[in-house]
């Protein structure tokens, strides 16, 4: 059985189709990739799975049930967590605080009290390897580390599915080698659907992903297993333009010079 | 268990700067009336800090909820005051009166209000206060803009002597009490879900709506709270201490920017910051105004403005940061 399902999602803002008629489906411990150029739609896909967005056309199930017009605050304890393109740390609270907030509201149950959360913010501190940083305000740290603390607030929530938004977007190749690493040993081990978002780096994706969504112009262009995904020439030619324009172009600048 | 204690070793100093108020003013002569001002300060402080400073949202029109807490305390004392035998009975239904009037209006306010977002809500809150000052002048409820005075009707209740020692002494003792128990709850919340969560929603308010937070929820919770104890506060100061009350005095929203400077002053969301900052905002005011009569506030905004820049976390945050890895960073949040 599926654990999440897009059914022909719609969402725009004023004129603008934002996602257009977008289905997906994600199994329980699967990884997937949803892979587009900047405006694309991948962010607004993500708020309408997320809850921040309700979508004006289409349904979102998530484990059987019918979520589409719920808050945000009551899909979290579900099991849907995320991180943020550009991370939103609680900047004046310590690691340890944060990732503690996530065990606090982000289970089902709700019955986590606080002490129990520090506990398990520790556990977690030691698993994403920011120890050292476990009691500094997290607004401190660098890029890398908070990046590394909102998967860490995202996993004290118990996600059965994770929806990780550019995770890697500026980060040292080596760095993104070790993530993706990181990354797919979590979701081994805890059993969670990875959905990883990515705009360029391309080198994650496959890492990650043993399937691709395409987007281009907020509808789906091709859905597949990654490495066919990405040679797909229609996928090149999103990211690259038609071959024949581009050679143009380059004739173009040659005779302006 | 000595952990347990432990949470709570941050009130010490907080209760040791009202135990000071309360000692200086009954053993100096001629410090009381002084250190009323101060306790009244702090108590507004501690209590507008539980709502802007643990949510980071700004209440324009924070003074209504004093206002109707005056009112329902001379509600109390006008309507029941011929009844014989009651005594001081009548005191404590006008503070249950007080309570259950402020937290009437916080709701009312808070659900509609806090639906909106950071600027928003303070533009939305800013008419409450003169709001309510020209329906209950315009509509002529509770004697519209004549106000009651009810000096007569607490010395029937207490007797003369009692009342008298009501108006000058007890009343300021209760806004110690009420701040103290302001700063209890406060650190309270802050030890709780409560205050995890309305960190949380101050610091990124998307980012705990996704991490599971029902951020309306919490920030309705610290309205109510911050607004009830500007209840206790306003049937204290505003009606026992000085039994009248008129509309324009009690919704002036002077008191609510008071409140903000007090609360920024002394450092927003901390439990020490509203005592530091009712303090430096009380005695300067007090004593610019002794020395230079006519001319306190042109000194007095100028202090504002170097203290706000000089230590733009409050005068705790400040102090915080400084203690962080010492002994003292157990008693100073």
């Amino acid at each position: 059985m599926s654990l999440l399902k897009l059914e022909n999602i719609t969402k725009r803002f004023g004129g603008l189709v934002a996602v257009d008629r977008v289905s997906l489906e994600i199994k329980s411990g699967e990884s997937i990739g949803i892979v587009g150029p900047n405006g694309s739609g991948k962010t607004t896909l993500f708020n309408v799975i997320s809850g921040v967005f309700f979508p004006e056309e289409g349904k979102v199930i998530f484990d059987g049930q019918d979520i589409t017009t719920l808050p945000p605050y009551k899909r979290a304890p579900l099991g849907i967590g995320r991180t943020f393109q550009i991370s939103r740390p609680f900047h004046s609270a310590t690691v340890r605080e944060n990732i503690a907030v996530g065990a606090m509201f982000g289970t089902l149950s709700g019955k986590v009290s606080v002490d129990e959360s520090l506990d398990i913010a520790d556990y977690i501190i030691e698993r994403v390897g920011i120890k050292e940083h476990r009691d500094k305000p997290a607004g401190t740290l660098t890029p890398v580390e908070k990046k590394l603390m909102e998967i860490g607030r995202a996993l004290a929530m118990k996600p059965r599915i994770l929806l990780m938004d550019e995770a890697m977007a500026g980060m040292h190749p080596n760095d993104i080698d070790e993530m993706v690493g990181f990354i797919k040993k979590i979701a081994e081990e805890e059993k969670i659907a990875i959905v990883a978002m990515v705009e360029h780096i391309m080198r994650a994706v496959i890492g990650i992903a043993e399937k691709v969504i395409v987007l281009h112009q907020g509808a789906k262009l091709v859905d597949a297993p990654t490495k066919e995904a990405l040679e797909d020439p229609k996928v090149v030619e999103v990211y690259l333009g038609q071959p024949q324009d581009a050679r143009r172009w380059i004739k173009y600048w040659q005779q302006e010079e | 268990m000595r952990n347990e204690l432990e949470k709570y070793y941050p009130l010490i100093p907080v209760f040791a700067a009202y135990l000071a108020m309360f000692l200086i003013g009954k053993n100096v002569t001629g410090m009381w009336q002084l250190m009323g001002m101060l306790a009244f300060y702090c108590a507004l402080g501690q209590a507008f800090n539980i709502f802007l400073g643990m949510t980071g949202y700004v209440d324009f029109g924070y003074v209504a909820f004093m206002g109707v807490g005056t009112y329902g305390m001379a509600l109390g004392i006008t309507r029941l005051a011929h009844i014989e035998g009651l005594g001081v009975v009548i005191i404590i239904i006008g503070f249950i009166l007080s309570l259950l009037m402020s937290t009437m209006l916080s709701i009312a306010v808070g659900a509609v209000a806090l639906r909106l977002r950071g600027a928003y809500f303070a533009i939305a809150t800013i008419g409450v206060n003169e709001g309510f000052r020209y329906l209950i002048e315009g509509a002529r409820i509770w004697n519209g803009s004549e106000g009651m005075i009810f000096n007569a009707q607490l010395n029937q209740i207490l007797g003369r002597e009692a009342a008298s020692a009501l108006s000058t002494f007890w009343a300021d003792i209760m806004v110690l009490i009420i701040a103290a128990l302001a700063a209890f709850v406060t650190l309270y919340y802050m030890r709780s879900k409560i205050g995890y969560a309305l960190t949380a929603l101050r610091e990124d308010e998307d980012a705990a709506k996704v991490m599971g937070i029902n951020v309306t929820k919490y920030k309705i919770i610290a309205f109510i709270t911050s607004a009830c104890f500007a209840g206790l506060l306003g049937a204290v100061s505003w009606a026992l201490k000085t039994p009248y009350v008129f509309p324009p005095e009690v919704f002036e929203i002077h008191y609510t920017v008071e409140a903000i400077i007090i609360v920024l002053l002394g450092g927003a969301g901390t439990l020490l910051g509203p005592v530091a900052g009712g303090l430096i905002y009380g005695i300067s005011k007090y004593y610019l105004s002794i020395i230079l009569p006519g001319f306190q506030l042109l000194i007095f905004a100028p202090i504002i403005i170097i203290i706000i820049i000089l230590f733009p976390e409050g005068v705790v945050g400040m102090l915080k940061s400084k203690v962080k890895d010492s002994a003292l960073a157990r008693f100073i949040i």
